[in-house]
């Protein structure tokens, strides 16, 4: 029998509601494929070229999203990466600024392409990971793995972040410590962070076993993957930008 | 319920079974689990380099140390052949999505096939053989400096270094030699070793106590 295509619950993949984003609401293989594409591009010898529109893009796709903070975060790093890489160095030319030149050059494309990486990670639930992934015939190791990983980012950046914060709290996150104690330093960030996170994915590991996650049998999907409206314009406005990148050639 | 007493009596008596070919759902879990927290781990180190440019030049260093942890922390946990080789293709996977190339990917992912084998050479029982085999692993930190082994002219040929001139370009080619390189190689190994030992030793001081290792 068919599965049924039902709407999904109110949660992760759709949190937020509202009709634009639910229209906009990419298929996960036209996602994963995004990032590559957009990866492999910016990465490419000449990336910087596709630098600026794959940056446009992560914007954008926050934007849909109602991501905001993502969105000012990747426009507000791209500008300092702009303006470290390029302008920097003809206002205080010096070797220091050259190094730090040709850091931000190299950097701005991973900025880049973790923007366009960032929407699949918030807007992908592991169940529609793992199904986009069987539906791609990926080998089941990898795709058990790869929905688990979605799953668990957000807890352990989470428990790293407390951390972080902790150590910040009690003056133990200062560049001067890191440098006179740095194995003492990484043993501070590292352990708490560390069990933190084993310990919260000692019950969700449980739960996710209790729910047939890795089982031989292949599950039925809720929501089976199926192309849209969305992803061809996803598509078009991809094709577009990167012809307007190529045009625009000679500024970049 | 006298059968199934026998059962249970014939299944409490019975040796341990070994673990079978396949990755089971637990081990799937577990690479997906030591994954994100080696990611995670390496990304907050990375982060750090934003506070300063001193701090910056010891950021891969202290990657390839704090990377130790997890790792070790996950090989006291693995049983079978594999698992160690999945957990580099998820690594390597995510480093592409994040915009790595698809050749450092790649011996990222056969790196990681190498600690595998280093482990099961060590019946994943042996410190040591962890230690080699994060060693063995750690060189993928090295793997951005690839291409210029490979294609040093078009290493260089990028947008990105042209737009730096061409005296800057020449200077970095003359610095870049392949002693230095080779120098670099050997001190990310160096690192690495240095790693599994202090992720060893951090495994004994407190996650063995916690009952976590």
């Amino acid at each position: 029998m068919p599965a049924q295509r039902v709407d999904p619950p109110a949660g992760r993949a759709d949190r937020g509601g509202g009709a634009l984003r639910r229209h906009a609401r990419l298929d996960p293989r036209a996602k994963i494929l995004l990032v590559v594409i957009v990866s492999l591009a910016v990465m490419s010898p000449d990336g910087l070229i596709f630098t600026p529109a794959a940056l446009a893009l992560g914007v954008g796709l926050a934007l849909v999203e109602s991501a905001w903070r993502r969105a000012a975060a990747l426009a507000g790093l791209g500008g300092v990466m702009w303006i470290g890489g390029w302008l920097a160095p003809l206002w205080l030319p010096g070797p220091l600024v050259l190094v730090t030149a040709l850091a931000c050059q190299f950097s701005i494309r991973f900025v880049a392409s973790v923007g366009v990486a960032a929407h699949l990670v918030a807007t992908t639930s592991p169940t529609g990971m793992s199904a986009a992934l069987r539906a791609v015939h990926a080998p089941r190791a990898i795709a058990v793995t790869l929905a688990v990983m979605l799953r668990f980012f957000p807890v352990v950046a989470g428990e790293a972040a407390a951390v972080v914060d902790a150590m910040r709290l009690g003056g133990l996150a200062r560049a001067g410590g890191l440098g006179r104690h740095p194995i003492r330093a990484l043993e501070r960030f590292a352990v708490p962070m560390v069990a933190a996170s084993l310990r919260a994915s000692e019950d969700l590991s449980a739960s996710a076993i209790l729910r047939g996650l890795g089982s031989r049998r292949r599950p039925t999907a809720m929501t089976p993957p199926r192309f849209g409206p969305a992803d061809l314009a996803a598509g078009l406005v991809l094709a577009a930008l990167a012809v307007l990148s190529l045009e625009l050639r000679p500024l970049t | 319920m006298s059968d199934s007493t026998e059962a249970a009596t014939t299944a409490s008596s019975a040796k341990p079974r070994p673990p079978g070919p396949r990755l089971s759902a637990r081990d799937l879990l577990n690479v997906a689990v030591f994954a994100v927290i080696f990611l995670v781990a390496n990304w907050a180190i990375a982060m750090l380099g934003i506070i300063s440019p001193v701090v910056w030049l010891m950021v891969t260093p202290l990657q390839i140390v704090v990377g130790a942890i997890p790792f070790m922390l996950f090989l006291t946990r693995v049983r079978r052949l594999g698992a160690v080789s999945l957990f580099g293709v998820v690594i390597a996977l995510f480093y592409l999505l994040a915009g790595n190339s698809p050749l450092s990917s790649a011996v990222i992912a056969a790196l990681g096939v190498v600690a595998d084998l280093i482990c099961q050479a060590g019946k994943y029982r042996s410190k040591w053989a962890s230690i080699w085999a994060y060693t063995a692993f750690g060189m993928g930190f090295f793997t951005p400096f690839i291409p210029l082994f490979i294609d040093r002219e078009a290493y260089f040929a990028t947008s990105t270094w042209e737009s730096m001139g061409a005296d800057y370009v020449e200077a970095a080619d003359k610095l870049l030699t392949t002693p230095l390189l080779s120098g670099l190689a050997v001190a990310i190994a160096i690192f690495g070793f240095a790693g599994g030992l202090i992720g060893s030793a951090t495994l004994r001081k407190h996650f063995a106590r916690a009952g976590l290792a």
